[in-house]
């Protein structure tokens, strides 16, 4: 066991932890924040995607030594009151079903537009073929991501 | 800020209609009035007003606070329900508070899955919200001393006919809950609706953008200890040996215990590894070196179930459906030279569930007894089960254990069956601390139950005097005869999605059930899932012999069913069905009845660079009079991504009694670059009783993109799933 320092959504928190700990159970379980989910462990479903430096990364797979001094972004930190453009955007397509997979698409996308303010289909494509929607809302996202992408240039005007 | 694992504090989550999401926090745990036993507070506990009845609670001050008292799996129910109360109950949406109901036996039942919620209780929760409204306007009437017909309601206010007088709902609760509640109360008119039938936004989706949605993986409280269980790769084999030493060595890990889970009558048995955090619940059961004795099942592969399913496909079978005499019409094996028959064989494999939330529990069993449950579960209602195990008495047990309905991610079937829950009682039993248990991806994709294999024998015969007849023989296991004998009667589940409206001369529907030690389970349409590819592309097959459209042939041999053919009509023309396609295109079309609701999808495809794509889907869905149109089209937008997965990414196979696929790196799911981009649900609308939604859009889909497949490539895909690159 080992003391961390984690920054994440700008605050610092300490916790105990092993150093192979994947940074997910420990921003779930020791820092109790619970947005962000697990799927699969293994990189391949995108639900437990945090920014990390404001790229999107696998929390499952990155163990809590190897991102000291990093910061963190997670579902819960993405604004206060659900009026970043993706979240605004997701409810007005009305885009989850479940729910489960959302705070990871959420997450990938809003690290796409940051990148990409106007991203095309193909682009979407490349960014979002990570996350895994088992409900099937891929077709809501989509949708989301480009209204998004308007408000966002609506907004830099 | 020092994160410390004492003051997390639980939140209940509270959702306005309006969408404004208020967290009220509370701490599971306060102190009862003699301060020597625990109180659970529930989230019934917390509500303001004064309740008309378990459902609807109206506070002084006019706040109306209705129960969703069912789980929400990504379904909409969480508004859908109390959308149907406040409809009759004369409010609207904007006034009301929906609240997430805990499991008790005052909501009746609260179990979900077939397709059933709106159906079952469309009227039930009608005639309810009515007769609080009929309660309300009596109070209202006896304080003016006028007869209840003299008054009317609008949006929550009561008022007196030809005059200004008002009452509020807040000012006439206390009276009207004193009153009995009418059973036949006198129903809106389907012209009068202001709710039913209007495209609402789902106050759930709110903490579903935002991370603070509380699923049951989600679960916090004091003193939380995580379980992860080793399981044996066949099922059901008995463990032989393992080092719960090795396990207890690694930092963290507090407890191995042997715990067991029933699938249908069998015991499955597991090795619990419990440990103060979820990370070395995993590194202990690495350590577990778990030996297996799997004898039995090791002769059980893919290989050896699908010859099996063949052979029995050319026996006979029960009966199920029969008119005129299809084996006449047949003639003697086709020897008679104006009969042409051809017979094609179909097959699908099991495939898994793969809700994106992982199957886990979270069970707290206290020294004295009392016991808190998060039940990520489809069926919610487990306190007698319990109860009986801690010798509670029946009419004690909603008082001694208390159920949370955590949000759902995904059911699709799966979690109507409660191994987790089961598991994870016996270690919070043992152990007497709360406990969450979370299975791996691994765990969810292997263990099983699956959807059923099935094998098809499709068989049609045309007479030169144009007579026409067709046999679908269905060879498949059953999910209700798995742990007894059908004694030859045909389970009732197994025929779903047989069109048997088809105008032909001959139709014979037949059964031969295809036992082994697999266990199967409810997955999203059931039968309809494997029963309507076969059937749907059959028909295909027969309008290719007849060199008919397939769409105008089944516009021709539907014609007795105008639902049907109102249907096909909207599909022809939202689709441009009739428009020719370029060279490298292709489109199919498939229609099914399940669960009380019609379907018909037509499937675009295209050939570009090499590189096979599926541009458009559009839909038609005939499912009666629904609630929210939106959650209508979400629903078959998700059936047709999740049929697709089926039809196109991995099965579920056996190899020495075990799957072989683990995690989603060899189980596959469709992902947005394989998505259809384009997706048009077109609904019908009519005054037919509400048919089922959260299903019914699922089994024409593989039908309709094979049907696809062959208009473009010739080729006809009998098996599923296909790689639609290699077609
Ligand atoms: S849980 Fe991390 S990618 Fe699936
Ligand atoms: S909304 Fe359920 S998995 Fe995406």
């Amino acid at each position: 066991m080992a003391s961390y320092k984690l920054n994440i959504n700008s605050k610092e928190y300490t916790i105990e932890a092993e150093p192979q700990t994947p940074l997910l159970w420990a921003i779930r379980d020791e820092v109790g924040l619970t947005g962000t989910k697990y799927g699969c462990g293994i990189a391949q479903c995108g639900a437990c995607t945090v920014h990390l430096n404001g790229n999107p990364v696998r929390s499952c797979s990155l163990p809590v030594s190897a991102i000291v001094g990093q910061s963190i972004t997670t579902i819960e930190g993405l604004s206060e009151d659900n009026s970043h453009p993706v979240q605004k955007a997701w409810l007005d397509v009305q885009a989850p079903q479940c729910g489960y997979c959302q705070s990871g698409q959420i997450m990938s996308a809003s690290a796409l537009l940051e990148k990409n303010p106007s991203p095309s289909d193909e682009d979407i494509d490349q960014a979002m073929s990570g996350n895994v929607c088992r409900c099937g809302t891929y077709h809501r996202i989509r949708k989301a991501i480009h209204l998004a992408s308007k408000e966002i240039s609506n907004e830099s005007k | 800020m020092k994160a410390n694992k004492l003051n997390r504090r639980r939140f209940l989550q509270v959702s306005g209609m309006a969408g404004a999401m208020l967290a009220v926090g509370f701490d599971s745990l306060a102190f009862g009035s003699d301060k020597s036993t625990l109180k659970m507070i529930m989230p019934e506990d917390l509500i303001n007003g004064i309740q008309i009845n378990p459902y609807v609670t109206i506070s002084e001050s006019g706040e109306v606070t209705i129960m969703a008292h069912v789980p929400e799996l990504g379904q909409g129910i969480f508004q859908g329900i109390p959308a149907i109360i406040a409809e009759e109950l004369g409010v609207t949406m904007e006034q009301v508070t929906i609240v997430k109901a805990s499991a008790s036996r005052k909501y009746g039942r609260q179990s979900i899955g077939g397709s059933r919620s709106v159906r079952s209780m469309f009227m039930p929760m009608r005639q309810l919200g009515a007769a609080t409204r009929e309660v309300l306007v009596q109070a209202a009437a006896k304080q003016w001393g006028v007869d209840a017909s003299n008054c009317e309601v609008k949006e929550g206010v009561v008022y007196k006919k030809g005059s200004k007088d008002a009452l509020p709902y807040g000012d006439l609760v206390a009276s009207a809950a004193k009153l009995e509640l009418p059973k036949k109360p006198t129903l809106k008119n389907k012209a009068d609706f202001n709710i039913i039938g209007k495209a609402t936004h789902r106050p759930d989706l709110v903490g579903k953008v935002n991370g603070s949605a509380d699923y049951g993986i989600d679960a916090q409280t004091e003193g939380l200890l995580y379980a992860t269980i080793e399981r044996c790769p066949t099922l059901q084999g008995t463990v032989t040996s393992y080092d719960a030493d090795a396990a207890k060595s690694v930092k963290g890990v507090i407890e191995v215990m042997e715990v067991t889970r029933t699938v249908y009558g069998k015991k499955n048995t597991g090795i619990a590894v419990v440990a103060e955090t979820y990370y070395a619940a995993t590194e202990g059961r690495k350590k577990l070196s778990a030996e297996w004795d799997n004898a039995e099942f090791s002769q059980i592969s893919t290989e050896s179930i699908n010859t099996d399913m063949a052979q029995l496909a050319q026996e006979k079978g029960l009966e199920h459906f029969e008119k005129g005499d299809f084996e006449a019409s047949k003639g003697q094996r086709g020897a008679s030279s104006d009969i042409k028959v051809k017979t094609s064989h179909y097959r699908l494999p099991h495939v898994a569930h793969s809700c994106m939330e992982p199957m886990n529990a979270t069970v707290h069993v206290r020294e004295d007894n009392t016991v808190e449950v998060w039940a990520p579960s489809q069926s919610p209602q487990v306190q007698r089960q319990f109860a009986r195990q801690l010798g509670i008495p029946d009419n004690q047990a909603e008082e001694k254990i208390k159920v949370h309905l955590p949000f759902l991610g995904g059911g699709f079937g799966r979690r109507s069956m409660n191994d987790s829950l089961e598991e994870c009682f016996q270690i919070s039993k043992a152990l007497r601390k709360p406990v969450k248990l979370i299975w791996s991806r691994e765990d969810d994709t292997t263990q099983g139950p699956f959807r059923q294999t099935s094998f098809h024998r499709m068989t049609m015969s045309f007479n030169s005097d144009n007579r026409i007849g067709l046999q679908h023989k269905v060879v498949s296991p059953a999910i209700t005869t798995q742990s007894r004998p059908s004694n030859g009667r045909v389970p009732f589940e197994v025929m779903e999605a047989i069109n048997t409206h088809y105008d032909f001369d001959d139709i014979s529907v037949r059964y031969s059930e295809y036992k082994n030690q697999i266990p199967i389970h409810w997955w999203r349409s059931v039968f309809g899932s494997t029963n309507a590819f076969p059937h749907e592309s059959f028909i295909d097959e027969m309008a290719f012999e007849l060199k008919v459209d397939p769409l105008q042939f089944r516009k021709t041999k539907l014609k007795s069913e105008p639902r049907f053919i109102k249907v096909l009509e909207k599909l022809e023309e939202q689709s441009n069905w009739n428009e020719k396609l370029g060279e490298n295109e292709g489109k199919g079309v498939a229609i099914v009845e399940s669960f009380g609701s019609i379907v018909a999808h037509a499937v675009f495809l295209k050939r570009e660079n090499g590189k096979v794509s599926m541009p458009k889907v559009v839909s038609v869905v005939d499912c009666g009079i629904y609630v929210n149109p939106d959650q209508v089209i979400a629903q078959t937008e998700g059936n047709i991504i999740y049929g697709l997965t089926a039809a196109l990414k991995d099965a579920i196979t056996f190899k020495n009694g075990a799957a072989q696929e683990a995690n989603f790196d060899t189980y596959r799911m469709l992902r947005m670059n394989e998505a259809p981009r384009d997706i048009q649900v077109h609904l019908m609308e009519n005054n037919e009783a509400p048919g089922g939604v959260g299903e019914p859009g699922l089994p024409p889909i593989a039908p309709a993109l094979a049907n696809a497949v062959f208009d473009l490539s010739g080729k006809r895909m009998r098996i599923l799933p296909f790689d639609l690159q290699k077609i």
